[in-house]
């Protein structure tokens, strides 16, 4: 930066009216183009030393989130009117949108994988397993486009953190009940809340093209004199050691807890 | 107190109002201002109480009267029990020490001075914010709550943190007050008594020997030869007899009253001098407690350093505030919510604000404050540590401060010749010479003819140092005896004293007759010594090499011209003569009566002449030396005699070797002082009469013109005129002092400094620093030390302000780009009252990066703390590089664990939604909520640990600020890596030993990101050394002028 700078001294310094104020302009310019410079280098080096396909450090994230569908607005709290279709049309709309990717138009080209264990690959080229999206029976939209919501019988779909690598143990399920004693009717969907082990495991968003990740549907089924009544129901993962569903701090490590209210 | 403030104004002015009164000689001259000052104040608020005073009458009344007026008896003195009720009625007699600030107000500053009040500003908004995040949901989370608690607390913690170290260095000031504890023998019930002497009340009959301190103002009732000391009262040096007659109607001038703090002087007769006196003032009602009231009159002043601290606060809550509010607004405008603008304003703030600067300053301070007293300069008021490093102007005392404070043989003339004595402290190399027989003559006369003896017990004391019961020039010549012939009281136990006329100011000789130890014959010997041309008068030989010659013209001529050599040098000079008296006329059993004068005062042998002087201390004349070197004009202000004074400033250097007075180039052209140009003389000698003649133009040119000056004959009322002359011209003054009258100079000036054995109290408390051996030079040590801490300042603050941006900017790049936020509030409260502290200190300990004392002292308003260049380097450029090197860490650990760069742009909004819990990062993962805070922990650890290499490579750079690194030593400072590990320790618990608290947002951070940053600590390292020698290579170039702060 000097160097330049003195090799512009001279130049400069007849063409410029306000010459001292020109000089510090021309030092910033210089010594800030230079640290510019030198940040974006120094950054350089940083990603080359990255791997495209699989983050350095994955020892933040050792243990899966839960995450609901509907996507929520402000809180994980859902509240709709059966009779009233614009107070779930954003839901459904919702949960079109995140289940187009699991329409059979769009699994035509992944593969089918054997059931009930771990799909390791060696790559170069990873595949994606399909998930027929009619493992969600009564919420895969494919016979109810309401999802349940027109009956009063909402479906919230239920998924696993994405990790890369992941394993999970044992046979991992999603567990659903409702907090409240009187209305207990929750149906899960599959059956029992099962996740295949053959969606794991995860190889990345680069390599892994098209991957879908296994789902759970819950349907909360309110009879008609719960109406307007708020439940809390709260999903869990369970049946697998190294899946955490208990942390007292992270409310969503392996858990979600959301609440419905439906009202006529 | 402001009421005052006029009246001691008063002295100043009162210059000019002597004008038209003619002085009737010295005698009147020296209470003038005091006077003056009763005058004045007469007119004002505090009339009766000053009348009273002035109408004292008691040294009119008789002993009667008295004892009817005070209720006491001269015999049996007070009762207990009235001695009780009065004391209960009026008050200890002490003076009152000025008016202190209450503690709690002391305090409460403390809470709301320098940045506090921005900190308590975030702490409400704080507070504000949670309000406002629970009127919409009740279940906002406390974080907000807690950082304005955090915040209040750091506020409270250095608050008291602060008090408690000014409170410490008051009471070093107390303590050393309160050292020796001061008894007055009183007679009470018919009963001499040894009580304290605050205990005394108003009609207390008290006895004070020689050598005491008057314990009050006391109306003598018996006198037995008793001097005092009114020196600190009114600036006469020579000693004031008192007796109980009444002899003038001014109070201040009658010989039966001895005023409170003034010292009863011992007295060579014995029995020593006592004097019995009946208290007629007590406490703050005696003429010094007066004075001393007034001296608090004089408003304190702000010290440099703490306009210097004021200005740099102001820099930087200016900084704060206006990027705060201008990012208060850019957010608003983004359509961020008010709650989080206001956050995002607490950010801003805490970020700006270097909470743990003014503590480290307040630590620096005191620490030069402890190395200062060790060199003997005590500090009383922590500020004026650097007061004493930007001085321009000392204006000193002579007596005590430039010399020993006591009469030495400087010179001898026997044989026609003159020889010069050794006038250090130790007289230890007299090496005139001794062989000649007129000295053996001359020494015995010294010897014989002297009544001052060394008071006994003393075996072990170096001679020079033996108390000695006699006056100054006796106490002088029986030193210089002792040093070369030994044992002079045995050479005295040899040669008894047969008779004696002690000195007296019509003979102004003494004399005296002693048997001799001569084995050739008995006879007696008579020796003499006095004025020099009395003593001639009674000669009629002179002694040249052991002969007697006879005294003719010739020889008297010479006689004249060494006795006006000697006395041009401002010595006294004393003359010495002998006589042998004829056995066969003063047979063994002689009888000599002294009133009959039966022997022969005439006809004498005259031997020689000797001087004296109060010679300057040692390391005097290097001091003024130094002084001159560092800039520091020196001016003495003595009220001795001009040609003493002249004397002496020349000697220790303040009138240089080669500057000639005008009155000297006069003498040496021949020609009349008026036709000198005063162009032509580079010193002056400015005597207190051609002062209380002088405008304050007159003076102020002549301080301006001339760079050596001396002031003589001055009463100590016209130093607070001199000290104010200086002030005129724009310089940082300090001024020198012991007595009362001195204090309100002390006051006035930028620094006071009184002497910690010779200053009255009412100096000690007037002043800023107390010299604890009253010896000039160690204000010179003070003064290099305050130029030091200076220097050192600037390099704590910029080394503190330079991570602000690195704080700051994140919090900018948040709102702007939306990253997930870098670096966490409460973990920059960490960097700044934790890591850093330790480090900044250390910048205290570093040495001079060259001679200090070689440059001219700081202008007070050019010479900023801090200045611009400090603050642009330190933000602009190092602050910048180091918030790069940070940012490089925080997007290393985020790149790492998922996050790439481009990802995080914009990431803000969904990033901190508590309901999102499948955020993706790059590499298509999903992250939870509380997984992310914690990943934002990790970044606030990386930041925090990015700072932190890089504030390791910035301590290094700002040990010095003009010499390479390693022209300083790396490691000469030790201290400065006991800060280094310090905040490497500190980071490390912080990141691994409290990683798992919550609360503080800390996480185990993997090694190697601690080495990320380092690149950058080194570039900031090396980007400063060329700063460095750009500066050292084009002194006075554009660079020089914008990178050297």
């Amino acid at each position: 930066a000097f160097h330049v700078l003195i090799l512009l001294y001279s130049p400069l310094k007849g063409t410029c009216k306000y010459w001292g104020f020109c000089l510090i302009l021309l030092f910033y310019l210089v010594f800030y183009g230079f640290l510019a410079a030198l940040f974006s280098f120094t950054m350089w080096v940083m990603l080359q030393t990255l791997n495209d396909e699989v983050p350095k450090y994955r020892d933040q994230i050792p243990s899966p989130g839960l995450m609901v569908f509907p996507k929520p607005v402000t809180a994980l709290e859902y509240t709709f009117s059966r009779s009233d279709p614009t107070s779930y049309a954003g839901y459904i709309e919702d949960l079109k949108k995140f289940l187009k990717p699991y329409t059979l138009e769009e699994q035509k080209n992944l593969t089918v994988c054997p059931d009930g264990a771990l799909f390791e690959q060696m790559g170069p080229v990873y595949v994606a397993c399909q998930f027929p999206i009619s493992l969600l029976q009564a919420c895969s939209g494919m016979n109810d486009p309401d999802f349940g919501y027109s009956q009063g019988n909402p479906c919230i779909l239920v998924k696993m953190n994405r990790i890369i690598g992941l394993k999970p143990e044992g046979v991992p399920r999603i567990d659903c009940v409702s907090k409240n004693e009187d209305i207990p009717n929750v149906a899960v969907y599959l059956h029992n809340g099962m996740i295949d082990l053959k969606y794991f495991l995860y190889y990345g968003k680069k390599l892994h093209v098209g991957y879908l990740q296994p789902l759970v549907a819950v349907q909360v089924s309110f009879a008609p004199n719960n109406t307007g009544k708020e439940v809390t129901v709260e999903c869990k993962i369970d049946g697998s050691a190294n899946l955490k569903s208990q942390d007292d701090r992270d409310k969503f490590l392996g858990r979600v807890m959301f609440k419905i209210t439906a009202r006529a | 107190m402001h009421q005052k403030t006029p009246e001691i104004y008063s002295v100043e002015l009162s210059g000019t109002k002597d004008i038209v009164k003619t002085d009737k000689g010295d005698g009147k001259e020296k209470y003038r201002g005091l006077k003056n000052n009763c005058l004045e104040l007469k007119k004002k608020n505090h009339k009766e109480e000053f009348q009273k005073e002035l109408h004292l009458d008691d040294h009119k009344l008789s002993n009667r009267e008295l004892e009817e007026k005070y209720g006491t008896d001269i015999i049996m003195g007070l009762s207990s029990t009235r001695a009780a009720e009065l004391l209960a009625r009026d008050g200890p007699n002490s003076l009152t020490p000025p008016k202190q600030t209450p503690e709690i107000v002391k305090f409460l500053k403390q809470m709301v001075g320098g940045f506090s009040i921005l900190l308590w500003v975030g702490a409400f908004l704080c507070w504000i914010a949670y309000g406002i995040q629970y009127s919409s949901d009740k279940s906002a989370s406390l974080n907000n709550v807690y950082l304005g608690c955090v915040l209040g607390l750091v506020v409270i913690l250095t608050g008291i943190f602060a008090y408690y170290q000014e409170a410490k260095s008051t009471n070093i000031m107390s303590s050393f007050n309160k050292m020796i504890p001061q008894q007055a023998l009183v007679i009470r019930d018919s009963e001499k008594k040894t009580i304290p002497s605050e205990q005394l009340v108003v009609g207390d009959i008290v006895e004070v020997k020689g050598g005491d301190q008057i314990p009050a103002d006391i109306r003598v009732l018996s006198s037995q030869g008793c001097r005092v000391d009114n020196s600190s009262l009114t600036g006469e040096s020579e000693p004031q007899p008192r007796s109980s007659e009444f002899t003038h109607e001014n109070p201040l001038e009658t010989k039966n009253i001895c005023f409170y703090s003034t010292t009863c002087l011992e007295a060579s007769t014995s029995p020593v001098g006592t004097v019995t006196g009946m208290v007629i003032n007590t406490g703050d009602r005696t003429i010094i407690g007066h004075i001393a009231s007034l001296a608090s009159g004089v408003g304190n002043e702000k010290t440099p350093i703490a306009i210097e601290i004021e200005h740099f606060v102001h820099i930087v809550a200016g900084v704060a505030v206006s990027i705060g509010i201008l990012f208060f607004i850019i957010a608003v405008s983004l359509k961020y919510q008010v709650l989080d603008s206001i956050i995002f304003l607490i950010g801003i703030i805490v970020a700006n604000v270097p909470e743990g600067l003014l503590a480290t300053v307040t630590v620096t301070l005191s620490l030069t404050a402890k190395r200062m007293a060790k060199k003997n300069c005590l500090v009383k008021n922590l500020e004026a540590v650097e007061t004493l490093g930007s001085t321009s102007i000392i204006c000193s005392d002579k007596t005590g401060t430039l010399t020993q404070n006591r009469m030495t043989v400087a010179h001898l003339w026997f044989d026609n010749q003159i020889f010069v004595a050794d006038t250090s402290e130790d007289h230890s190399n007299q090496v005139f010479d001794q062989s000649s027989r007129t000295w053996a003559s001359l020494s015995k006369i010294i010897t014989l003819c002297n009544r001052a003896e060394f008071k006994p017990g003393q075996e072990n004391v170096p001679i020079m140092k033996k108390a000695v019961i006699g006056d100054a020039s006796e106490t002088a010549l029986l030193k210089f005896s002792e040093v070369i012939l030994g044992d002079v009281m045995e050479i005295r136990k040899r040669n008894r004293k047969v008779a004696e006329i002690p000195f007296n100011s019509t003979n102004k000789f003494q004399l005296s007759i002693h048997e001799t130890d001569d084995p050739h014959g008995k006879r007696f010997l008579m020796v003499m010594k006095g004025a020099p041309e009395r003593i001639l008068e009674k000669c009629s030989t002179i002694m040249i090499n052991g002969e007697e010659h006879p005294l003719d013209k010739s020889t008297a001529k010479t006689f004249h011209t060494a006795y006006m050599e000697l006395g041009g040098l401002g010595e006294r000079v004393l003359g010495f003569c002998h006589l042998y008296l004829p056995a066969d006329e003063f047979p063994e059993t002689y009888s000599f009566d002294i009133d009959a004068m039966n022997f022969p005062t005439s006809n004498l042998c005259f031997v020689g002449l000797l001087s004296m002087i109060d010679p300057p201390r040692s390391t005097v004349p290097d001091a003024v030396t130094k002084c001159r070197s560092a800039g520091i004009k020196v001016i003495m202000v003595t009220g001795d005699h001009p040609i003493t004074a002249k004397a002496i400033a020349k000697s220790v250097g303040i009138i240089s070797a080669n500057s000639e007075t005008v009155e000297d180039i006069a003498h040496r052209l021949n020609i009349a002082v008026e036709q000198v140009n005063k162009r032509d003389a580079k010193a002056a000698v400015v005597t207190g009469m051609e002062l209380k003649d002088m405008s304050s133009e007159q003076l102020d040119e002549i301080l301006a013109n001339y760079q050596e000056i001396v002031f003589a004959r001055t009463s100590p009322q016209q130093k607070l005129i001199i000290v104010e002359g200086c002030q005129r011209q724009d310089a940082v003054v300090a001024v020198t002092g012991d007595g009362v009258n001195d204090s309100p100079a002390l006051k006035k000036a930028d620094i006071g400094i009184a002497m910690g054995i010779a200053g009255s109290d009412a100096a000690k408390n007037a002043a800023d620093m107390v010299l604890l051996d009253d010896n000039f030079a160690s204000i010179v040590t003070g003064v290099e030390e305050g130029r030091l801490i200076f220097d050192n300042l600037k390099k704590t603050i910029a080394y503190t302000l330079t991570k602000n941006i690195a704080e700051l900017c994140p919090f900018l790049i948040y709102i702007i780009v939306g990253l997930p936020l870098p670096i966490g509030t409460i973990t920059i409260l960490f960097i700044d009252l934790g890591t850093d502290i330790i480090p900044s200190i250390a910048l205290a300990y570093e040495k001079a990066e060259s001679d200090i004392m070689n440059r001219k002292p700081r202008h007070k308003n050019k010479d900023r703390l801090v200045n611009q260049p400090l603050a642009v380097y330190s933000y602009l450029h190092i602050g910048l590089m180091q918030a790069l090197g940070a940012f490089l860490v925080y997007f290393t650990v985020y790149a790492q664990e998922g996050f790439l760069p481009r990802t995080l742009i914009n990431l803000r909004v969904e990033w901190e939604k508590d309901y999102v819990n499948d955020l993706e990062d790059s590499y298509g993962q999903e992250w939870t909520r509380y997984q992310r805070e914690y990943l934002e922990w990790t970044g606030y650890t990386a930041f925090f640990v990015g700072i932190l290499v890089q504030q390791i490579a910035d301590l290094i750079i700002r040990k010095t600020r003009r010499n390479s690194i390693f022209q300083q030593g790396l490691f000469r400072n030790k201290v400065i890596w006991v800060g280094i590990t310090s905040q490497i320790i500190i980071g490390l618990i912080l990141s691994y030993g409290l990683g798992s608290v919550t609360a503080l947002s800390f996480t185990m951070l993997r090694a190697q990101y601690w080495f990320v940053a380092v690149p950058h600590a080194i570039l900031i390292w090396a980007y400063d050394e060329v700063r460095k020698l750009f500066i050292r290579l084009y002194p006075g170039s554009w660079w020089d002028k914008n990178m050297y702060y």
